[in-house]
């Protein structure tokens, strides 16, 4: 009998957790006990960050990082939190379609197999006060955490607030920061209604979660547990997708029965967004290269 | 020899005080921004920090972990690292020594082992080329140095001692009352 | 709890009873056991690679490196006139409250508390003046070293607090939050606080010396000028956290600066006493991370084994009520507390505790209060505890004799935590307010 541990960033009662839960489950039973996986949810064996290079280095043989993480390391990992690029489940999908067979070769030449990824409900627009267009950015505190983000404060003329997840919720509680671009998830999760008052369900972008694993301690399976671990994997990634969906929905009523003014962006922030989109992929065409090239042009044609 | 390395533990400590240094200014950076609007919004002054305070917060943490690794083997030296003294402190002549001799030798092979594998985490992010997830990329083997190094020196100066103690000489000072409050919590 | 559990839980606690109490330094000790209790349960795993990646990213986190900082700020004004100032301001408003210039004590560190992360710190800074003033005026000693003993204390509790970072970053709950909740437990302590010395006067007339000659309201005054750098100290910390300018990490760094501005303007700051400051800190940083690199090896390692949450789960299969988890609690951190140090006790702990507070319904703030409050009383009982240690180097005490004085503000700070535990808006009413006041 193998044990396997799963390194996790997100609490137990996240979704993603859940699903992987249901997920070690499944295998467990398919493979007749022969391979237990154990979640460690909440960051309580390895941190975000570190969770890539553990199952890299076989200290841990399974784990789930968030994509975009690791955009630092190649820009093909911070293609799903291009802003504007793919904004919908259904564009998410085809993104993640024509991503994933370059991704899987870069993760093979580091030793790891690519198992199953679920993205996050679309990114929207956290803000204190009605939002119409760019300008109306101007001047806001806005948390810049990635690439993307910052790029959007310097392009709107908010102003950039570095901070970390950890530090969110006292940072709007104390009025450091004012607005924010980040799933519905995160404003029920840190009761956003608290402080703000307005939502643009943007669709900014879909960021997306990877379970991965370390190919030798998969190779160490059994014929028939690989098996069973790539099926469930297959029906652990349909039925994560399906689950954020129906959340997307649920969390964006949540928000609005809290008090919140949840609304599609007006026409013109539509425009001015799908613009801003344009200019931030030409961005990041120029640093991915020819496999960046590739990918996009797939993803265009579908 | 013994001079020499005592200026090393003094030089590596001397550093970690720069590195302590590096972390005001990179925490000052980092909250710059916050300043600059505070000031344009709340006392209508113009915004004199109008930047990104790009990956301040995570080069403050690793300014952090290279201040206390690099000074690691100077507190040691100074002993000023925990333990609880209860019993040694009833301890006489040659079993003092002796007890002495078991947490120095079991001291130098933990400190060996975290030096050790700190070095091998150093190598091995250079080995993979692994970066830093912030908005500024930092290969990783750069900060773990610092750890690297400090790890290595504390290793080198627990060994020492324990080398001191079973030749015979002096055991180590323990701090005074007055030195408590720098070894507080 | 299955046997394994039982079997790595006693390996484990006797393994580190027995390397603490033979005098194996803490950090390292808890590498030790760490390393055997994952060569043992854990076979398969890289133990020591695993052990440098979660040390690596575990003491570069941007939350702790407040830590660093209230350090610094507390070495800063450790050597600026600080505590001359604060016995000048505060000694005229003392004279008709029984107890007379004891209270200097108390409220003295209660105000240094507001600046100071660090309990040793507020007792030596607060100290250094009032015990050889209280002792000239003759005060007797059991009260003058016990008010101080305990008041220093209350650097813990009155944020800004070192263990309070620890404690947020280890359980993951806001530092702003945590700075905030210790407000009014901290000033409901020191009142209980002065209120035994007011009632220890009043039992013993005879013991409290004359009081100095009046002054009229205007020399009060004029006297009390002498708070202002130190108010102004703690209106940059902790204005900048709640006034949205820096959380509560960089608010640390205005401490640093602010505090040097103050040694300057009192012509104390030269490039000699900077770079004391600076090696005092990073001293003391470096000993407290080489014990916090320990504990996240040793969190791991549980983490692997699977201990802390089987342990959850069975204090849940117990259904103990909250109550009696934490009357449990405080006596095991109290037991903990005579032998171990307060930052050692809460990393070492709290890997296993948390789950099982958070599964017994107990919330995770008013936990870290909890928490704060234990380990302020881990500080004043022998034979471990740094205020002790403190005032024996200060006034040639023994420990022991310093601890019996020290008693009754042990017993105060018992029921202080039974005060919050009956009234737990205690604790919630400020965070609640922070939030709703962004709104
Ligand atoms: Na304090
Ligand atoms: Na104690």
């Amino acid at each position: 009998q193998t044990k396997w541990d799963l390194p996790a960033a997100y609490p137990a009662t996240n979704f993603h957790t859940v699903n992987m839960q249901k997920f070690a489950d499944a295998v467990k039973a398919g493979s007749g006990g022969k391979l237990e996986i154990t979640i460690h949810p909440g960051a309580s064996l390895f941190k975000a960050p570190e969770i890539k290079r553990a199952v890299q280095t076989g200290q841990a043989p399974i784990g789930e990082i968030l994509i975009s993480n690791f955009e630092n390391e190649d820009p093909l990992y911070g293609l799903d939190v291009v802003p504007f690029l793919a904004t919908s489940f259904a564009e998410a999908k085809k993104l993640w379609q024509a991503q994933k067979p370059v991704l899987e070769k870069k993760l093979a030449a580091q030793g790891m197999i690519a198992l199953f990824s679920v993205p996050w409900p679309p990114q929207g627009l956290y803000a204190k006060k009605e939002v119409n267009a760019l300008a109306d950015m101007k001047g806001m505190k806005f948390r810049a955490y990635n690439r993307g983000t910052s790029r959007i404060a310097e392009l709107t003329g908010a102003q950039p607030i570095t901070i970390q997840a950890a530090e969110l919720s006292q940072a709007l509680a104390t009025g450091k920061v004012d607005s924010f671009i980040s799933s519905g998830a995160t404003g029920v999760d840190s009761k956003v209604w608290e402080q703000l008052t307005h939502f643009y369900d943007t669709q900014a972008w879909l960021p997306k979660d990877l379970v991965l694993m370390n190919k030798a301690a998969f190779d160490k399976l059994d014929d028939a547990t690989r098996k069973v671990v790539m099926a469930e994997a297959a029906k652990a990634e349909a039925t994560g997708w399906a689950e954020s969906e129906r959340l997307a929905k649920g969390f964006l009523e949540t928000l609005a029965k809290n008090g919140m003014k949840v609304q599609p962006p007006s026409a013109k922030l539509g425009a001015e967004y799908k613009e801003l989109g344009k200019k931030l992929t030409e961005e990041w065409l120029e640093k991915a290269g020819a496999d960046g090239k590739s990918v996009v042009e797939a993803y265009r044609k579908m | 020899m013994r001079a020499y390395l005592r200026k090393l533990y003094e030089a590596a400590g001397a550093l970690g005080g720069l590195f302590m240094i590096l972390l005001l200014v990179f925490v000052l950076y980092s909250v710059g921004p916050g300043v600059g609007l505070w000031l344009e919004q709340q006392v209508g002054l113009p915004n004199p920090f109008n930047y990104v305070a790009r990956s301040a917060d995570e080069f403050a943490g690793y300014a952090m972990l290279a201040s206390a690794f690099l000074a690691m083997a100077s507190t040691f030296g100074r002993g000023e690292h925990i333990r609880v003294t209860l019993f040694l402190q009833r301890l006489r002549g040659r079993a003092r020594r002796y007890a002495e001799l078991w947490c120095l030798a079991l001291g130098s092979l933990l400190a060996g082992y975290l030096a050790w594998f700190s070095v091998r985490l150093c190598y091995v992010s250079w080995q993979l080329n692994d970066v830093s997830t912030g908005l500024i990329a930092v290969p990783l083997w750069i900060p773990q140095l610092g750890m690297a190094i400090g790890a290595v020196v504390l290793a080198i100066a627990v060994v020492e001692q324990l080398v001191v103690v079973a030749m015979g000489g002096p055991l180590m000072e323990e701090p005074s009352g007055e030195e408590a409050m720098h070894i507080e919590r | 709890m299955g046997s394994i559990d039982a079997q790595i839980a006693l390996l484990a606690v006797a393994a580190l009873f027995f390397l603490f109490g033979t005098g194996v330094w803490i950090g390292l000790s808890m590498i030790g056991v760490s390393v055997a209790v994952m060569w043992i349960f854990a076979p398969a795993k890289p133990a020591g690679d695993a052990m440098a990646t979660t040390i690596f990213s575990d003491t570069s986190s941007w939350t702790l490196t407040a830590l660093p900082l209230f350090i610094w700020m507390g070495e800063v004004l450790f050597r600026t006139a600080i505590s001359e100032d604060m016995f000048r301001g505060l000694a005229p408003w003392m004279r008709r409250l029984p107890g007379r210039l004891v209270h200097t004590n108390i409220i003295g560190c209660s105000i240094f508390a507001a600046v100071s992360g660090s309990s040793a710190a507020t007792c030596a800074t607060i100290g250094k003046m009032t015990v050889p003033e209280l002792k000239r005026r003759g005060y007797p000693d059991e009260i003058a070293i016990g008010s101080l003993s305990g008041a220093g204390t209350l650097g813990l509790l009155i944020p800004p607090s070192l263990i309070m970072i620890v404690y947020g970053v280890q359980a993951d709950v806001s530092v702003a939050k945590l700075f905030a909740a210790g407000v009014i437990p901290g000033v409901l302590l020191a009142g209980l606080m002065m209120a035994y010395v007011a009632g220890w006067a009043m039992l013993n007339p005879s013991k409290v010396p004359p009081p100095d000659a009046p002054l009229s309201l205007a020399q009060k005054l004029h006297e009390s000028r002498t708070l202002i750098p130190v108010v102004l100290l703690i209106l940059l910390v902790l204005g900048s956290i709640y006034a949205g300018i820096a959380t509560a990490t960089e608010s640390a760094a205005f401490g640093v600066v602010g505090s040097f501005a103050i040694a300057g303007w009192q012509r104390r700051l030269d490039w000699r006493t900077f770079w004391d400051s600076v090696m005092g800190a990073t001293r003391l940083t470096a000993m407290i991370l080489l014990i916090l690199a320990g504990a996240s090896y040793l969190k791991l390692a549980m983490g692997f084994t699977g201990l802390p949450r089987h342990l959850a789960e069975s204090i849940a299969a117990m259904n103990l009520s909250p109550a009696a988890l934490i009357v449990v609690l405080a006596i095991l951190y109290i037991i903990l507390g005579c032998f171990l140090d307060g930052i050692s006790m809460v990393v070492l702990t709290i890997a296993i505790v948390l789950p099982m507070v958070e599964q017994a319904g107990i919330d995770k703030l008013w936990f870290g209060i909890f928490i704060t409050i234990v380990v302020e009383m881990a500080q004043i009982t022998p034979p471990v505890g740094f205020n002790l240690f403190v005032l024996q180097g200060m006034t040639g005490k023994s420990i022991f004799w310093i601890g019996r004085v020290s008693l009754p503000f042990f017993i105060a700070m018992n029921i202080c935590v039974v005060l919050l535990y009956q009234f737990p808006a205690l604790v919630h009413f400020l965070p609640d307010l922070m939030v709703s006041a962004a709104r």
